[in-house]
């Protein structure tokens, strides 16, 4: 089951953990994944939620270790845990660049001049779409609808959507990340986690 | 027939977001008249609107209702579709955003109507802004007593909702894959029929289910407030009530327009300041999933679902993409089959290999190195997938290939003879130059 020769997460940043570890989910983490399965009723329903919270822990992927300490918490087989993850496109499994541009190339977009948005991009960066910079500021990848196709071009950057993109304006999204430390990946999982979380006066509970 | 607001009615007032000013727009009447009704009755008026799925398929909703409420010895559960990832449909989005109270008495109705006490809202994971909205709105109803223990006072009625996060899958908006979703696997559809079960009788953890798109929850408030009656009083015969038409692509003003049903598609083309760019050569009156109509099939169509089936495409989710004289349609098919390619679950055979095929021969084509023998191939590669994949994605898939080239083949045989646009250099989706560029000569 603990196969550490498994390449289908790619042990990126050279990190050696053993199965000893506690993981890196905080006090406060463990507290939110506990208040998520009571919304289900079993934990194995929390799965995604688990996944979200390991990916803001872990800094915007997840590592073996990760995989390793959901499946723990949440009481599943590591490998059916990597199954699960495995199968959704919003979770990393490599470190991305601080700012993770998606750039929309589906149909409206890419009929109003999306793919001049990523060639301008390309050209900017010095990158190929799926590159990440040297600096790790940017990295640029192309997405499937993003559902927002009255603004289209559109360009996902973590928790943010930039709508009306065209190649002559898309330098301004770019300044303006630069300067930014919001909408990275860790912080897309943590507004997600929130979400989950409702607020207020704990609500009583239907069982 | 022309644009009626109604779930979009109160969508540009100021804070519209908060409680206090849906309750002042009418807000929870819909959810309070419910209350002074049988359970059966709320779901009898739901029949007499006949309002029908706003998620694609038009399934009549109250056999749906009362599907889950004729189960009585097992703990039922709501769920709300919010997966919205068809191409060219944002109608969702927005509801949830701008009017995520509407959804949440939609649902607490529904809740009501079925006996349930516990339900999900189901929001892909790249809607953070739209989830947060819903999120308030439910902190919101909590506070106020909509939500939780004996709602206004009726001890015989709880509801709990929540808020479950996708992460980035369009099959989870086929129901059943939602379903398994939810329940922490991969989103992975599960047979109907005739082996399996429906969703009604055992959804998810096996318990009856009642799945709904975020569209259709948020017309019961109204259904409720104003009588199925009133309801049934606008649109077609057979197409009740109106639709949220996502209007996107080459028109002077893209956006939402709610219109009521049996509107002439020309019209909804109108709403939106009309074709940009040249004149007008094709529309996907339905999202990405529905056959396109060219420019002289558009004329005498309604939108409605009969008047578009018996146009050959479909009223689908209602993503209505307009496309110009610009616009190369075997390069747009290309890239609607490395969607469905990219999107295909895996899991059965005809849409797993048949999505890869469909992309692999339109790619060549555009690649400068299609065969006369493609167009062929990939007829036939249309119909093994088409009602032979385990979910409607596989169906989807095929769809709109089959009608792009019914519809131009002459655009695909110039391309396989002269290995260029017949538009020209300048056609967009523009050709895709990472393929092999030495093989492209731009025209």
């Amino acid at each position: 089951m603990d196969n550490e020769n498994s390449n289908s997460i790619t042990p990126e940043t050279g990190e050696r953990t053993s199965c000893k570890s506690e993981g890196r989910f905080s006090p406060n983490a463990i507290a939110e994944l506990d208040e998520i399965i009571t919304h289900y009723p079993n934990k194995k329903a929390a799965m995604l939620p688990a996944l979200w919270i390991a990916q803001r822990e872990y800094g915007g992927y997840l590592t073996r270790e990760a995989i390793r300490e959901v499946a723990r918490l949440l009481g599943r087989p590591k490998a059916e845990v990597e199954g699960v993850a495995t199968f959704y496109s919003m979770y990393n499994f490599k470190p991305k660049g601080k700012h993770h541009l998606e750039v929309c190339t589906c149909l409206t977009c890419g009929c109003v001049g999306a793919y001049g948005v990523v060639h301008k991009l390309e050209e900017m960066l010095g990158i190929h779409l799926g590159e990440t910079t040297s600096d790790g500021e940017f990295t640029l990848s192309e997405v499937e609808c993003l559902d927002w196709c009255e603004a289209g071009t559109v360009i996902q950057v973590g928790n943010k959507y930039f709508g009306h993109v065209t190649k002559d304006n898309v330098e301004m999204v770019l300044e303006q990340l630069r300067e930014s430390d919001d909408h990275t990946s860790p912080s897309l999982a943590d507004d997600i986690v929130k979400i989950l979380l409702p607020k207020g006066e704990p609500k009583s509970k239907v069982e | 027939m022309a644009e009626l607001k109604l779930l979009l009615k109160y969508r540009d007032v100021p804070g519209i977001e908060n409680i206090d000013v849906w309750e002042s727009c009418g807000g929870y009447e819909g959810l309070k008249k419910a209350l002074t009704m049988e359970r059966s009755a709320v779901i009898d008026e739901m029949k007499i609107s006949a309002v029908r799925g706003r998620g694609g398929a038009g399934f009549p909703a109250w056999i749906k209702w009362s599907g889950v409420l004729k189960h009585t010895d097992a703990p039922h559960y709501l769920i709300c579709n919010g997966d919205e990832g068809e191409p060219g449909t944002f109608k969702d989005r927005e509801l949830m955003l701008k009017l995520a109270h509407q959804l949440v008495e939609g649902m607490i109705i529904a809740a009501y109507a079925t006996n349930t006490d516990k339900g999900y809202v189901y929001i892909r994971g790249e809607f953070v802004e739209p989830a947060k909205s819903v999120r308030k709105a439910i902190d919101q109803a909590y506070a106020k007593g909509y939500l939780g223990r004996g709602i206004l006072g009726r001890e015989d009625f709880n509801f709990d909702l929540y808020i479950h996060m996708g992460a980035g899958s369009y099959e989870c908006g086929e129901e059943t894959a939602l379903m398994s979703s939810l329940m922490g696997e991969r989103g992975q559809p599960r047979l109907k029929f005739p082996h399996g079960a429906l969703p009604v009788d055992a959804g998810v953890w096996d318990s009856p289910t009642l799945i709904n798109n975020v569209e259709t929850y948020s017309c019961a408030p109204h259904i409720l407030r104003n009588g199925g009656a009133w309801y049934a009083s606008m649109g077609t015969e057979r197409s009740k009530g109106t639709k949220i038409i996502s209007v996107s692509g080459h028109v002077k003003k893209p956006g939402n327009y709610e219109i009521e049903l049996g509107t002439p598609l020309m019209e909804v083309l109108d709403l939106a300041g009309g074709v940009i760019g040249g004149k007008l050569k094709a529309i996907i009156p339905g999202g990405s999933s529905v056959p396109i109509l060219p420019a002289e099939k558009c004329v005498g169509v309604n939108m409605d679902y009969e008047s578009c089936q018996a146009a050959g495409t479909m009223l689908g989710s209602g993503g209505f993409m307009v496309f110009n004289e610009k616009t190369d349609i075997v390069i747009l098919m290309r890239r609607t089959a490395e969607f469905y390619a990219h999107e295909s679950c895996g899991k059965c055979t005809p849409c797993r290999e048949g999505t890869r095929w469909m992309f692999k021969i339109l790619d060549r084509i555009v690649s400068g190195s299609g065969q006369p023998s493609d167009i062929d191939l990939l007829l036939n590669v249309c119909d093994q997938i088409d009602g032979r994949s385990y979910c409607p994605l596989g169906d989807a898939a095929a769809w709109p290939i089959r009608a792009g080239i019914k519809n131009f083949r002459e655009e695909f045989e110039y391309w396989i003879t002269h290995k260029k646009s017949p538009i020209g250099g300048d056609c967009v989706p523009p050709v895709p130059y990472r393929i092999n560029p030495a093989l492209i000569p731009l025209s």
